[in-house]
This record gives structure tokens, sequence and C-alpha cells, in this order.
């Protein structure tokens, strides 16, 4: 009995062995990379984001900047992902109301702030794109944006004496593939997390640092009559709403129902954060407004309510004066200048 | 004792002893072979058309023995596409030696898959089977021109995918074969499949150009036509070599 026991125990070991051998062979040609841990503060809840799927690496981050400052990723090599995402704007397109394109083409929508994504479970102001990994798609390949075939792309980087070398680095390998294109953009968007502003400071009870009383008279109002949607610590719930905006036909924008074909979700946009809100303008799925006093004024007395508008909000917001003055002062302190001015973020200048 | 580690051994070897069987597709338009452009066809609904592009995905193989025991083999994809005559010759690996009288696949690609990020290989998006707008895999494309076709240049666009509830469009297919297919070592197997493009417009919910010129987001139209694409596929021969 005894060694029957040993006999199976030995096959197994063997099997074991077999099986990480196997493994070994398969890693035997991983890049020789340096990992990197994202500096997240303690109490925010897991990310969405599966770094299993992709560990960052210095190498990857590396490669991810370097396309994300590429005109060469759109199709006349004019645009590059940073033209529109713009640091100082929060990586939103500063005084811009909807996007713009290659060959003078606009998009028609407004360009989002780029920022904590890593806890977003769909993207585009209708949600209809599910992975942070896949979202670079929809930019690249779309005619009025940066308006390059994937192929084509793949090829021209892949012609790039640069690009092999941080492939190399990233993967071990010069191949450019699709996937590790799109995963190298995603390594450096992670790293664009703002939670240094001065809001979380006086939140961490950091020395010194205290609310103004305008500040803390806005915060009250936010904490009474935001927060259900534009919920801390990410100022979103990242919910897709119908906040009462006004249909404009020249647009014809019907927001989520495109995505669903239902049409509960008419004029349905995601909720944006308020972080960096000052600094992030236009406002509004289609930048309608340049002004966040426009955007206070929607709320108190310029909705259109249909029928799909979110019951939280269908009685309209009322704000008096003081307390739009004060919810400015308190949208103020969620500017993060350290964020703005990263220099792990900036622009990479790109000649090749 | 020794039989005991035989038995062990032959056990852990298994997995690799499993055979490969062939799957050779034929594309037809009501029973005449499928031709990119050249060729003219007539649906019920007596809309003349022709066909520039025909491709669609295929997963999640499984044989089906005499008994109703069903063996789901390794997971692979493989896009199917009419112009590309490697696409239309399929290596199922890894199936284990055995008699089957049942093919079944899947048409489209795993709910799961149409949410994980960029896939590689078949899966790749470079393919153009990958919406962009709204994330999801394009699990079968039909492109062609009709004259009762109001689309500019009288195009046909049916780009059929969805896989949120409600709109689901993977479609499993159950396949009985004519006579058994063997497995094993001794054999090198082989099933010849016909793909009927005419399914997709003359099945249960007929289709008319002059109404339905094409389909591309997931939706109640799109579900119907992979209602009637289900019964594309037909078995015409088994060869057990």
């Amino acid at each position: 009995m005894f060694r029957k026991a040993a006999y199976i125990l030995f096959a197994f070991c063997l099997w074991l062995w077999i099986v990480g051998r196997n493994r070994h062979a398969l890693t035997a040609h991983s890049p020789a990379v340096e990992y990197y841990q994202l500096k997240l503060p303690d109490s925010l809840p897991p990310p969405v984001y599966d770094f299993k799927n992709n560990p960052l690496t210095k190498e990857g981050i590396a490669l991810g900047r370097h396309l994300f400052y590429d005109p060469k990723l759109s199709v006349d090599s004019s645009i590059s992902c940073g033209f529109c995402h713009q640091q100082f704007a929060a990586f939103g397109h500063f005084d811009h109301a909807i996007s713009h394109g290659v060959l003078g083409r606009t998009g028609n929508r407004s360009v989002p702030a780029l920022f904590n994504l890593i806890w977003q479970k769909d993207f585009m102001w209708d949600g209809g794109v599910n992975h942070l990994d896949i979202q670079p798609l929809t930019p690249i390949t779309d005619e009025n944006e940066m308006g390059m075939d994937l192929g084509v792309l793949i090829k021209r980087l892949q012609g790039n004496k640069t690009y092999r070398k941080l492939f190399k680095a990233a993967y071990g390998t010069e191949e450019v593939t699709s996937q590790r294109l799109f995963k190298a953009l995603s390594q450096f968007v992670v790293t664009m997390i703002s939670f240094e502003s001065k809001y979380d400071s006086v939140m961490r009870r950091e020395p010194g640092v205290t609310f103004t009383a305008e500040e803390q008279g806005g915060y009250r109002t936010f904490t009474q009559k935001c927060a259900s949607c534009h919920k801390p610590p990410f100022f979103t719930d990242y919910s897709i709403r119908n906040n009462g905006l006004p249909y404009l036909p020249s647009m014809n924008d019907v927001g989520r129902m495109r995505i669903t074909n239902n049409t509960a979700d008419y004029l349905k946009f995601k909720v944006p954060s308020l972080r960096n809100v000052l600094v992030s303008a236009p406002y509004m799925h289609d930048g309608r407004f340049f002004d966040i006093f426009q955007v206070f004024a929607m709320y108190d007395h310029g909705q259109q309510k249909g029928n799909t508008i979110d019951p939280l909000v269908k009685n309209g917001i009322p704000l008096t004066e003081k307390e739009q003055r004060q919810l400015y002062m308190f949208l103020n302190t969620l500017t993060d200048k350290k964020f703005l001015s990263n220099k792990e973020l900036s622009e990479v200048l790109i000649t090749d | 004792m020794n039989r005991l580690l035989i038995l062990i051994f032959l056990f852990m070897a298994s997995g690799t002893a499993a055979q490969q069987v062939q799957l050779e597709i034929s594309h037809v338009v009501a029973g005449q072979p499928m031709q990119l452009r050249t060729a003219t066809y007539t649906n019920a609904a007596g809309d003349t058309f022709n066909i520039t592009l025909f491709k669609y995905y295929l997963s999640n193989f499984s044989l089906v023995t005499a008994d109703g025991k069903k063996t789901a083999l390794t997971p692979a994809y493989f896009l199917v596409n009419e112009d590309s005559v490697a696409s239309k010759k399929i290596l199922l690996s890894q199936c284990p030696e055995g008699e089957y009288t049942q093919l079944s696949f899947m048409i489209g690609v795993d709910s799961v898959l149409n949410f994980s990020g960029p896939q590689d290989g078949a899966l790749d998006p470079l393919h153009g089977m990958f919406w962009t707008w709204n994330s999801g895999y394009i699990m079968a494309k039909l492109e062609g021109t009709s004259p009762s076709s109001r689309l500019p240049n009288h195009m046909l666009q049916f780009h059929i995918g969805g896989y949120r509830a409600p709109h689901v469009t993977q479609r499993m297919v159950t396949l009985t074969l004519p006579s058994p297919l063997r497995t094993g070592p001794q054999h090198k197997s082989q099933v010849v499949l016909q793909a009927d493009a005419m399914a997709w417009f003359n099945g249960a919910n007929q289709v008319s150009f002059r109404q339905m010129p094409g389909f591309m987001t997931p939706g109640t139209p799109a579900d119907r036509i992979a209602d009637n694409y289900q019964h594309m596929f037909s078995v015409k021969k088994i060869v057990n070599q």
C-alpha cells in the first residue's frame, strides 16, 4: 500500500517536473524587463483593469508613451493621441468642443480627459468600448480621427528602426502586432493617475492644508447636490445617464441608444469625473459649454425633461448664485497640478 | 506495481496520442458554387445580387459519439473567408481516438472574448471583424451589391454581431454525419462541409434587399439573420483513410 502511494507520488512529481520544464521553455525568451509598480493611495477600491494580463514594465510604459505622442499613428502622420489628449488639459482637448482629426475632419463628440482609467469598465461617451486595451482601436481607425488602417500601421511601425528597438526592449522580439501595440498604449495611459489635488490633501488631513470657507461651502453643496453621480473618490460613478441636457437636432446624437438599440437608453451619456474639471473645458459630450457656470445654469433651469431623464436630476438642481460661486471654488480644489505637470507623462518629441 | 506505473504513464501520454481531423469547407449560393463579384444570384424575395465578401468565425468544435457522448476539442478560432483557399481547410487537432456520428461547432466567437481586450491570431482586430465603436466581434460578414438596394452604389452590407443579451448572435450548429467519422493513429479523417450563403436570406426569416440592404449593429435583424445562417451548413462527405 505504502509503495503504491510512493509510486503515485513519484509519477505526480515527474508530471509536475515535465509541466514545469515546458513552462520554462515558454518564458526562456522573455525580455529582461524592469517591472513597474503603480503608486496608488490606500483606501481606493481595487482596479477593474487586470494587470495580470499586462504587467507593467518600464520598457512597456516607455513604448506606450512613444506611441501615444507619435503622429505616425495617423494616416497622414499629422495627429498623435497626444494631439487631442493634452496633459495641461488633464489629457482632454483644451478649448475644442469636438474632436479634431486628419485632413481637417471633425468628429461629433468632445475629447474625454484621461486619468484614473484603471477603475473604468467601459469607455467612450456611450460606453460602447468594453476594455481599456481595445480602446485605442477606435480613434486610430476612425476616419474622422486618425484615419489609419490597422494593418498599414503595423507595417509602418515594423519598418521603423526606433520601434523595432522599443518593441524588442518591451517584449523580447522586434515583432510588432496589434496586441502588443494596444497593450503598450495601455501601459502608458494607466500611469495617468490623479489623486494629488488639494481636495485629496484635505481628505488625507495633511498638515497645514484646509479648505477655505468658500471651498468648504462648495464642498457642502457638492455633497448634497452632485455627489450621487459624481461620486468620490473618482468623482464619477462611471454610470451612463440622461442628465437633462437638451437634444441638439444638428448633432442628432442619441447617446447610449446607438450601442444598445434600446430606446430606454436614448440621450444617455457617461457621467464624467469632476477631477481636473476646471482645466478640461469645454463640457458635455458635445462640448457645448465652455464655462462651468453654463453647466450650473443647465442644471438650475436649462434641462430638457424627456422620458429617459435620470430620476436624480429630473427636478433640476436649484443652485443659488452663492452656491454656484462656492461650488466653483470647491471644484478648483480638484485640480491636480502635480498630475498636469508630471514629467513622466509629458510629450516626447519624435522626429523619425 | 509496474503495471500501475505504466498505466500512469499512459494516462500522461494520452494527451499527445490524439488525432487530427481535417474539415474542408466549400461555399455555394442556392446550390451553385460561390463566385465573388462575377456571379448573379436571386433571393426568394426576387432581388438579384452578387457577393463581394463572405467570411465568418467558427469555434467551439466538439465531436459526438453514437451514444451521445460529447467531446469538446481544444479551444480554437477560425476565420473562414471565401477569398482565402487556406482558410477553408480547418485542421482540428487533439481529437480523441473514436468513432463519431455528429459534429458540432459555433458560428461566432465566445462572449467572453468579446470583452477581454485585443486578441491575436484569427481574432486579431486586424482582420476587420471587430467593431471599433461598439466593442465586439462581427461573427459573420456578407457584402455585395443588389439593384434592389437603396444604399450608395447599391451596396449590401450585412455585418452580423452582438454578444450581449438580448441581442446574441453566436449560433451552435450540430450536424449529423452521413457515415461515422473514425479518428485514430491509422486514420486520416476528413469531413467535407458545404455552406450555402442563400440561407442568410431565404431561411425562416426572409430578407428583402429593398427593405433591408444591410445591417451593421447588434439588434433584432442581426439575431434573425443569425437564426437563418445557423442552417447554412451541410455535410457532403466523410473520408476515413
